[in-house]
């Protein structure tokens, strides 16, 4: 599940590419509090472990996640009140290699695929 | 500081809790069975058995909880040291505050704070009880111990977060002796909020 992402400036024949990893939980939060993902996506969390794979099978990046932060799940909808239905949306900055394609890799759920073409790629957990 | 104090109520049970030791005679054990069965670190765990609270000081009065709060769901986990434990002995002599919490989550480790702060006010009145999840219990030892609450900590299943509807941490949850549920809080609580709540439930005389 893909799109997007313009590319930065290339150095080392990697270009800083900006993720955004969007928690689909909708979870009740204030908005933009620090959050990970809440149940079933708990594995979603700062330190949690990650790589990016080229469509070959290469792991490309890896790292750690940092924190996620509490975005309103209907931007559409002013709620109101404080406490509000979100999303966690945790963003990330790599270096990749030119590569027709990716998957991000977390420690459970499936691959995320994705190809770069506009910023930021936007990635939703499933 | 605060673990040694807990340390102290550890021993001043009497009780046969893991980890207690001090007594010459448990050292002359402990030397005579050569490292064997009292070494290691499971008298030191942060969040282990040495950290339960001690008997309910004499006089404490806990005022009921409404009739119509709902019952705590039950349950069995294990603390950082691998002692076995069960909610409801924690709930049956004094109120109960459960921190869900996690390793990684650096607001949890505040709310987690900010309940033993609460909770440490009424002595051995009340107890708090941090709750790990089962993939978490090996980063937690380290977490318990850079908070170094001097409150158990229990590694849990996901049928005990999913039984509190506790889907991310933190979540507080405040239980009547007895066993009822009387509030949670999703995402912490104030300190000052808790502690409201705490002082309302325990009359000293």
């Amino acid at each position: 599940m893909l799109v997007a992402g313009a590319a930065c400036s290339s150095s080392g024949g990697e270009t800083e590419t900006s993720i955004r990893l969007v928690v689909p939980d909708k979870n009740i939060r204030t908005e933009g509090v620090e959050c990970a993902g809440a149940r079933p996506f708990q594995h979603v969390h700062a330190g949690a472990p990650y790589t990016i794979e080229a469509d070959d099978g290469t792991v490309v990046a890896e790292g750690t996640l940092p924190v996620g932060h509490a975005e309103n799940a209907e931007p559409g909808i002013d709620w109101g009140v404080e406490r509000i239905p979100t999303f966690c949306v945790v963003e990330l900055d790599v270096g990749l290699p030119e590569r027709p394609g990716y998957r991000l890799r977390l420690d459970r759920g499936r691959p995320l695929e994705f190809v770069v073409e506009d910023e930021p790629v936007v990635l939703v957990v499933g | 500081m605060r673990r040694a104090r807990s340390r102290h109520d550890a021993e001043r049970l009497g009780s046969t809790r893991q980890g207690e030791g001090g007594a010459p005679a448990a050292l002359t054990l402990c030397l005579l069975l050569a490292l064997a069965a009292c070494g290691g670190g499971s008298d030191d765990v942060a969040g282990g058995a040495t950290d339960l609270p001690g008997p309910v000081p004499d006089g404490v009065v806990y005022a009921k909880a409404p009739a119509d709060a709902p019952r705590a769901p039950p349950f069995a986990a294990e603390l950082l040291d691998g002692t076995a434990i069960s909610a409801s002995d924690l709930w049956r002599e004094r109120p109960l505050v459960l921190v869900f919490t996690a390793s990684w989550c650096k607001r949890c480790a505040e709310s987690h704070r900010d309940a033993a702060d609460a909770v440490d006010e009424h002595d051995d009145a009340l107890a708090v009880l941090g709750i790990v999840a089962e993939e978490d219990a090996q980063a937690a030892r380290d977490y318990a111990d850079d908070l170094d609450l001097g409150q158990p900590i229990a590694v849990a299943s996901e049928r005990v977060w999913l039984d509190y509807a506790a889907r991310e941490p933190p979540v507080v949850v405040l239980i009547s002796r007895g066993g009822r549920v009387l509030r949670g809080w999703v995402g912490g609580v104030p300190r000052e909020v808790l502690a409201r709540r705490l002082d309302e439930l325990v009359e000293r005389p």
